[in-house]
């Protein structure tokens, strides 16, 4: 990248740049483009925070709040934004589903409104691939013709968010209001990579505790997981490809174009599910290979998740194990990221392997610095 | 005495028997040679053919009769090639010109070679090798002329390699070496035959485009021979196995051999798989071009029997010390397999790497690259058989009325299992009561024993508690 002439992305601001993914587009901003300015809005920017040589510039706020959004964009006149802000997806009662509902719609509806009102040309959404299962069937091999589940069938309230704030940004792609205001989705699977708080934490978490030796279903089921730069890269390729579209005079062809169009990103290469567990365990330092584990049937599994439902139903907790977690960790979903090779020329930088290794080392790093 | 082991070890695993059964009774050949309407000449290369070739013969006498002779001649040049190639008694001075003029060689009436080694396996075939020139004289000029185009290239990368004193004494050091070597030996002949079957347009045209498809078709089988045969090789102090692969495991070749090094040797052995493993998706790709039932079967097999072969050595140390082939049972079932269309061949493909997914091990280096690389092959059967159908999804999505209900268990259901599950029990266990009390069962006796059991607990206050109900128990029983 370093001999070619790096790609120019103008003047761009990244929402949630301090957070897991919005942090490593910064980086990524810096490492692989010429920008005439980088921008970040983020509720904290204290953490992840690029040092200061690098001339980025934070502006602390709560993207619910229009009226200042709209102020900090005149201030930094974007041409690109790229919209990564979400809250973490961990929790499922009606406090999380009230945040959801507030960052994930009604903070997309503000920062649409925002670009609309400051002339901003591409703005690329961070969506999600699970807006596409039903978190119960599985997904094999699928790709962007696939329906994206909505209301009673989505079982999982901030997929549903996600969902509607990617209508709202696709439907805002060259809309009468702002015709000129470029919009696209990302929708990445499975995130892992330095700064993850989710995927990674808890399956180091399982290995802490000495629970790698049960396995539930037959492990032939296939998963996507996608590294966080590759991610990242992605809706780069992808602003930089709606900065195209916006300087030529003609509209793209429908097989080529990429406004107004949603991408699923992931690293290519599906594993399965119990193989990624493993991995990530043994770059943990867990010596164990295979030969240990006890492989629970799913129907066997399932019996067991409603039995603990049923127990912490009786003892008024949430219940720590359930039934989604049998299904999910059963469960085929990986998808076909063809339409991203071709219209964005999306390749994974880093290979999966790869990814593991260098977001458990920094996993690892971490704990040592706590200590 | 063979026989007999073999009668006993069929007779223990009655599938293999049920598998070479349904090969030899059931299997009919799409084409058979007619021997009654063949020549002399024709007769004597498909002797030389039976003679030279254990996997290919049948095969090849089973196609169609417009490739029948020419890739019967085809396989018998590179055998005569080879033959001189293999001989170690033959003076390099003398092998160069034979290996690079060969092809001039096959072109003179009568021309035969008896200057072969008395060991060399093949060595006949060249002493009668008048009988090959003259039935290569009948063959179609286009089909004539991809023989000889291969034969020329294929001599002169014999001679090459032959001359390379570096390649001899070290043996393979790159990965781009190693994959060099596999074309000479393979990816040639794949260019060949992938040029007769379009020439004979029994195979679509866009596989002359697409090279790196018919690359890989040879490289794969090639990769997998290596691999396999890596204890012989080494006896016969060859070596195939790049350097740059496995010094990252041991720093000298004759290491991989020792017991001590088992574990390291598997993890390159399982690094030479993944390697071989990049190529079964062009392969799949490769057969969808094909469009003859004969050659189908032709091509289809040795890939089948290389994926089994790739599971059979994947994380095996036998390979280390003994040469392993599949068993002849799984052969037969894996010929049924590779003779039917490609919808099958991908089922094949998906067993063996779902069982080499099996047998990968968490703490071998490779082992996330070679789940991605059995998921890559999953992946792409899917791309040509898919599963799933967005518009049936779709439109399954926009019905979903309370008639179709969710297939899990709802809360409702589970409770009223357990509540039955309990019903039953107590009928049960009431029966059995009842029809013991019925018998003369004295339940007042019973009673009165617990009862008095916990009166005695709560007496023995001092002493040791444990002892009095013991002492109780042994006494009532």
């Amino acid at each position: 990248m370093s001999s070619e002439k790096k790609p120019s992305l103008g003047s761009v601001m990244v929402i949630g740049g301090c957070g897991f993914l919005g942090h490593h587009v910064v980086r990524l901003l810096l490492r692989d483009y010429t920008c005439s300015s980088i921008s970040v809005i983020d509720l904290r920017c204290s953490r992840n925070r690029r040092p200061d040589s690098d001339g980025v510039s934070y502006f602390e706020a709560d993207i619910t709040d229009a009226s200042k959004l709209e102020s900090i964009f005149t201030q930094a006149k974007p041409d690109v934004v790229i919209h990564t802000a979400s809250p973490a997806a961990q929790s499922n009662d009606s406090v999380s589903h009230a945040l959801f509902k507030k960052v994930n719609v009604d903070g997309t509806a503000a920062v649409v409104e925002a670009c609309r009102k400051t002339g901003v040309r591409a703005l690329v959404y961070t969506s999600s691939a699970s807006v596409m299962s039903d978190n119960r069937s599985d997904l094999i091999n699928a790709d962007e013709r696939w329906p994206v589940i909505r209301g009673k069938d989505q079982s999982e309230f901030y997929s549903e968010t996600k969902a509607a704030a990617e209508e709202l940004v696709l439907a805002a792609n060259r809309s009468p209001e702002s015709p000129n205001l470029l919009t696209c989705a990302i929708r990445p699977s499975g995130i892992m990579g330095e700064g993850d708080t989710m995927v990674l934490y808890h399956m180091i978490n399982i290995y802490r505790q000495g629970r790698t030796g049960v396995q539930v279903g037959d492990n032939n089921n296939l998963f996507d997981f996608t590294y966080v730069e590759n991610v990242a890269h992605g809706h780069l390729l992808a602003a930089r490809a709606l900065l195209q579209t916006a300087a030529s005079s003609i509209v793209p062809l429908d097989h080529e174009r990429v406004d107004g169009e949603a991408f699923l990103i992931t690293n290519d290469s599906p594993v399965y599910f119990w193989d990624f567990c493993r991995a990530v365990w043994n770059a943990a330092g867990s010596p164990m290979g295979a030969e240990h584990v006890w492989i629970l049937p799913r129907d066997v599994g399932m019996v067991l998740g409603y039995l603990s439902e049923v127990f912490f139903a009786v003892i008024r907790k949430p219940p720590t194990f359930n039934r989604q977690r049998i299904i999910y960790s059963c469960m085929t979903r990986y998808y076909d990221i063809t339409k991203a090779k071709k219209r964005l020329g999306y390749k994974p930088l880093v290979a999966l392997d790869e990814g593991v290794r260098r977001s458990v080392a920094w996993f690892l790093e971490q704990e040592k610095e706590k200590k | 005495m063979v026989a007999a082991k073999t009668i006993v070890y069929l007779l223990c695993h009655p599938n293999q028997l049920r598998s070479i059964v349904q090969w030899k009774v059931w299997h009919e050949p799409v084409h058979r040679r007619d021997p009654s309407k063949e020549t002399p000449t024709e007769k004597s290369c498909f002797h030389y053919l039976n003679l030279t070739s254990r996997s290919f013969s049948a095969v090849i006498q089973e196609l169609n009769p417009e490739l029948l002779m020419p890739i019967c001649l085809f396989y018998l040049v590179l055998r005569g090639l080879d033959t001189i190639e293999d001989d170690m008694t033959i003076d390099i001075k003398e092998k160069e010109p034979l290996l690079r003029n060969f092809h001039n060689l096959m072109e003179q009436d009568g021309w035969t070679f008896d200057k072969n080694g008395p060991n060399e396996k093949d060595r006949e075939l060249l002493v009668h090798f008048d009988d090959v020139i003259a039935e290569l004289k009948k063959v179609k000029k286009p089909y004539y002329e991809i023989i000889k185009d291969i034969t020329v290239k294929m001599g002169n990368g014999m001679a090459d390699y032959a001359l390379n004193a570096e390649h001899n004494t070290n043996g393979v050091n790159t990965i781009p070496e190693y994959e060099l070597y596999c074309h000479y030996v393979a990816g040639l002949v794949g260019e060949g035959l992938t040029r007769l079957f379009v020439e004979s347009k029994l195979a679509n045209p866009q596989l002359l485009v697409r090279e790196d498809l018919t690359e890989s078709m040879g490289q794969f089988l090639q990769k997998t021979n290596i691999i396999r045969d890596v204890h012989e090789d080494y006896l016969d102090k060859r070596r195939f196995w790049p350097k740059e692969i496995w010094s990252k495991y041991v720093d000298n070749w004759d290491d991989m051999f020792l017991p001590q090094n088992r574990q390291k040797a598997l993890n390159c052995s399982s690094d030479m798989v993944l390697n071989a493993l990049k190529h079964a998706d062009e392969c799949l790709f490769y057969m969808a071009g094909i469009r003859d039932q004969s050659v189908f079967n032709f091509v289809a097999i040795p890939q089948s029997m290389a994926i089994a072969t790739l599971e059979l050595v994947f994380r095996n140390p036998a390979i280390f010390d003994s040469h392993i082939k599949i068993t002849k049972g799984d052969a037969c079932q894996l010929m049924m397999e590779s003779t039917q269309n490609l919808r099958v061949v991908c089922d094949v493909f998906r067993r063996y790497v779902r069982r080499i997914h099996k047998k990968n091990d968490p703490r071998d280096p490779n082992f996330l690259a070679i789940s991605a690389q059995c998921g890559k092959i999953e992946q792409f059967i899917e791309s040509i058989f898919p599963t799933q159908d967005p518009k049936k999804i779709a439109a399954g999505v926009k019905n979903a009325n309370p008639a179709t209900k969710d297939p899990g268990m709802d809360t409702s259901e589970a409770l009223f299992l357990i509540l039955a599950v309990l019903v039953v029990l107590g009928l049960v266990g009431g029966l059995m009561v009842g029809t013991a009390w019925y018998f003369g069962a004295r339940f007042d006796m019973v009673l009165n024993d617990v009862q008095s059991k916990f009166a005695g607990n709560a007496l023995s206050t001092t002493g040791s508690p444990s002892a009095v109900p013991s002492t109780f128990g042994h006494e009532e029983l």
